[in-house]
């Protein structure tokens, strides 16, 4: 672990399973992520990371398996666990017609917060994501990379004990991206957990205690890099251990050729 | 090394074949879709291609039967000579013609240049600009060319053939038209450029489709308010000439009128210079406009907008409400945070989404004109033909002292529909928000139920309100009557949000295509069913009461009883059988 923060775990998956219909989604994940750890949640294009997320904050019911967040079981005690994380999509579908000074109210109203507590929180965040200009504009005039920004800002809004992101820096620009990262460290190290998908390697890399790599549903490795390192063939960084247990290796043929 | 230049042509550098690609396209966009349609959307498109040819066929013969008896001498003893209007017939429609294809094409392109979201695609491929341009065009023209031909070609045919013109007039009669359409689409395409300067194109499109929406809802019901029945012989005449105005000596569009008139008439002349000036001023309008909006488009000067207004100034937060209202105070006390914030936020959204707005705007129309009509009447039943028994007439005029109520429910439930049916899909794909968050499933359902419930209430007792003051009612009366208005939007609300709940769709980019499903239509049925049963439940009682002669204040109190316990059931169970599938939206 990063830090020296306490073991106690604020997210744990135990056989998790999502079926549609004959398509199993998900198979079988279990994970535990603790307090003040980063986990970086990776994996090929439909192996099932969105749907795992998914269930992890209560958008999705499993099939079978658990969810605990917060130490709060996502299908039995919802609410709580709700209050106790945030959380990022991918795509970020905000209410256009709110201002992003009106959305993150709407948040703070929604998790109940402190009448000034929301005031002042709204002010620290839109400050903090550059967004004060732009904080009384229609969210549906603004970019993607500030629509990510104000989804990110709402998911802060209740200074929330677990974080759950998925893909954050799509469509932000380095500064902000950077940003993101750094915020996303200090979260971890005041004792959050964060847990985040993502496809860009070097990030997870470089920010991830831990990481998970799920493929056709089921998670295949979980470890720190050192860890991950020893489960391959030999390979050292992140991208050659991925290709290599997710099987997108034999694509360096297909380029070669195409090359 | 040596380099080659080759000589052979870039891809996609013959206009026309590109133009054809890229229609077929559209073509097999159209077909596909309709081909993997569910089989009622395709007899459904059957049923109405045979719709449109049987409605061409009726308009033919009603114009041709028309304009034969405006030639009647019978017709001309009691309005004199109608000549100068049937000569301003072809003007009128062409007219008509123009102005409509001009507007319904403003419409087709800005959503076809700057909210389909294919011009990036096209204009990134090896085709040229002008290719992709003219194919917009077209798709701008064609329906709506479609749709005005089937108004106008079987009146100027109808007219060609009362008239007896020559066979020359009807191929002539679709060329202007076609061209009329070229020169009404190719200005429609600056107008959108020029207003997407100014305003952002979705906003543009939301306006637009607000006052349509109004136009139409409003010219649909002026029926209603007309007093045909009073039209004068001189008011009709007025009206001709009103039309005949359009017939000037400077309007293009009166040659191009003119030019059919004359050639099917056999002035050749005269016929052959307006047909020639027509088509050349069309053909001329046309590619100034294509090139200029090509040029326009793609050099960024329509995207870039011009501010009109001033930044706001960033507002200042709102403190806490210490020192307000004592009703805010209330409210805020009362009412959970969660659930006023999913009030406040659903307000926002309906009043600032202007296409939200047409769908709500309508009821009040509907009930504008109602009320208006009932004060017309004086509040007194409909006579019929006089052979009814008096007590019949009696207890009618009895119950037409609740006919405020009837009113005000009937244009609370059209708002209604629109309010509780869609509380939950109007989330769109912004639902995760509220699934994400730490809101029960009861806090939810309140605060859905109040977004629907107070404005429709508001709604429902202003117009109760007004009737009853304008009509006189005794307070007693209007006390009653509001009770009741109260008790049956109550559980009006719980039923059709039940319905919004069972048929709740989240997967729609606009609006007006919220409504997915049977369940609407179920509610609707549904809830007209329950306002049946629960007038009756009120207003039975009372009039009962009325008929055997005993004191109204007991009538009104059973009736209360009754309806209200009625009102009540129906407002709570069903949405507490549905409280578990709340909990599931959005899971597929």
């Amino acid at each position: 672990m990063a830090n020296g923060i306490g073991n106690s775990t604020l997210i744990e998956t135990q056989h998790l399973v999502k079926r549609y219909g004959d398509k199993v989604a998900v198979s079988d994940v279990s994970f535990e992520v603790q307090a003040g750890e980063v986990f970086g949640f990776l994996g090929p294009n439909g192996a099932g990371k969105t749907t795992t997320i998914k269930m992890i904050v209560g958008l999705l019911q499993p099939t079978s398996g658990t969810v605990k967040v917060g130490g709060y079981d996502i299908q039995t005690q919802p609410l709580l666990a709700k209050a106790a994380s945030g959380y990022v999509p991918d795509t970020p579908n905000l209410y256009p017609k709110l201002s992003g000074r009106e959305l993150l109210r709407f948040v703070g109203d929604l998790f109940e917060m402190e009448r000034q507590q929301v005031d002042r929180r709204i002010d620290e965040l839109l400050r903090l994501f550059d967004l004060v200009e732009a904080g009384d504009d229609p969210i549906d005039s603004y970019s993607h990379g500030m629509q990510q920004k104000a989804a990110l800002a709402a998911a802060l809004m209740h200074d929330p004990k677990v974080l759950v992101l998925d893909e954050p820096t799509v469509g932000l620009d380095p500064r902000s991206a950077r940003l993101i990262k750094d915020m996303l460290r200090q979260l971890a190290n005041r004792g959050a957990a964060v847990f985040l998908s993502t496809h860009i390697l070097e990030i997870a890399e470089r920010m991830c205690d831990r990481i998970g790599i799920i493929n056709q549903g089921q998670l295949i490795a979980v470890g720190s890099m050192e860890e991950l390192r020893s489960l391959g063939k030999g390979e050292t960084s992140l991208e050659d251990i991925f290709l290599s247990l997710t099987g997108g290796a034999e694509y360096a043929e297909i380029t070669e050729v195409l090359g | 090394m040596t380099v080659t230049t080759q000589t052979q042509p870039q891809p996609g550098s013959n206009l026309w074949r590109t133009v054809g690609k890229l229609l077929r396209l559209r073509w097999v966009i159209f077909t596909s879709s309709f081909r993997r349609g569910k089989l009622r959307n395709k007899i459904m498109t059957i049923i109405l291609g045979l719709l449109i040819l049987g409605g061409l066929a009726v308009v033919f013969v009603i114009s041709w039967a028309l304009l034969k008896f405006l030639r009647s001498p019978q017709l001309a003893e009691y309005v004199g000579d109608v000549s100068p209007f049937l000569e301003s017939v072809p003007v009128v429609v062409v007219s008509a013609a123009f102005v409509l294809i001009l507007l319904a094409s403003f419409g087709v392109l800005l959503q076809a240049l700057y909210l389909a979201g294919d011009m990036e695609f096209l204009l990134s491929a090896p085709i040229p600009i002008r290719a992709v341009f003219v194919t917009k065009m077209t798709q701008a023209i064609l329906p709506n060319f479609g749709l005005i031909l089937l108004f106008a070609l079987p009146v100027l045919y109808g007219l060609g053939y009362s008239e007896g013109y020559n066979f020359l007039y009807y191929p002539l009669v679709l060329i202007v038209l076609a061209s009329l359409a070229l020169a009404a689409a190719g200005l429609a395409s600056l107008l959108v450029m020029a207003v997407v300067r100014i305003f952002p194109a979705r906003r543009v499109a939301e306006i637009l489709g607000f006052v349509v929406a109004i136009l139409s809802f409003t010219c649909s019901q002026s029926g209603q308010i007309m007093n045909y029945s009073r039209f004068s012989t001189g008011q009709a005449l007025q009206a001709f000439n009103m039309l005949t105005r359009l017939d000037s000596f400077w309007s293009p569009l009166a040659w191009a009128g003119h030019s059919l008139a004359d050639i099917g008439a056999g002035r050749w002349l005269s016929g052959t210079a307006l047909f020639l000036v027509t088509v050349g001023m069309s053909g001329g309008i046309f590619a100034l406009s294509l090139a200029t909006s090509e040029r326009l488009y793609y050099s960024g000067w329509a995207s870039v907008q011009v501010s009109t207004r001033s930044k706001r100034a960033a507002r200042t937060p709102r403190r806490a409400a210490s020192g307000g209202l004592p009703l805010a105070a209330l409210v805020q006390r009362v009412v959970p945070p969660p659930v006023r914030a999913i009030v406040v936020k659903d307000f926002l959204m309906l009043r600032r989404d202007l296409r939200n707005m047409s769908q709500l705007v309508t009821p009040l129309i509907l009930g504008i004109l109602y009320a208006f009509m009932l004060i017309r009447r004086g509040g007194e039943p409909p006579a019929g033909r006089g052979e009814a028994p008096a007590e019949f007439m009696a207890a009618l005029r009895g119950l037409m002292v609740y006919a405020n109520v009837g009113i005000s429910l009937f244009v609370s439930w059209s708002l209604l529909s629109r309010l509780a049916g869609m509380a939950f899909s109007q989330e769109g794909k912004s639902y995760w928000l509220l699934k994400a968050s730490p809101v029960s499933t009861g806090k939810l359902l309140s605060a859905k139920f109040l977004v629907a419930f107070l404005p429709t209430l508001a709604l429902g007792w202003g117009f109760l309100v007004i009737i009853s003051l304008l009509q006189g009612a005794g307070l007693g009366l209007l006390a009653f009557s509001m009770a009741a208005v109260f008790l049956i939007i109550g559980g009006t609300t719980g039923l059709n949000l039940t319905f919004g709940v069972l048929g709740a769709n989240f997967n729609w980019e606009d609006p007006r295509r919220i409504s997915q499903g049977s369940a609407g239509c179920l509610g609707a049925v549904a809830s007209f069913m329950f306002l049946l049963a629960s007038l009756a439940l009120f207003f039975g009682p009372t009039t009962l009461i009325d008929v055997l002669g005993g004191p109204q204040w007991a009538g009104q109190l059973i009736g209360l009883l009754l309806g209200g316990a009625f009102s009540l059931a129906v407002g709570i169970i069903p949405l507490w059988m549905v409280r578990r599938r709340v909990a599931l939206l959005m899971e597929k």
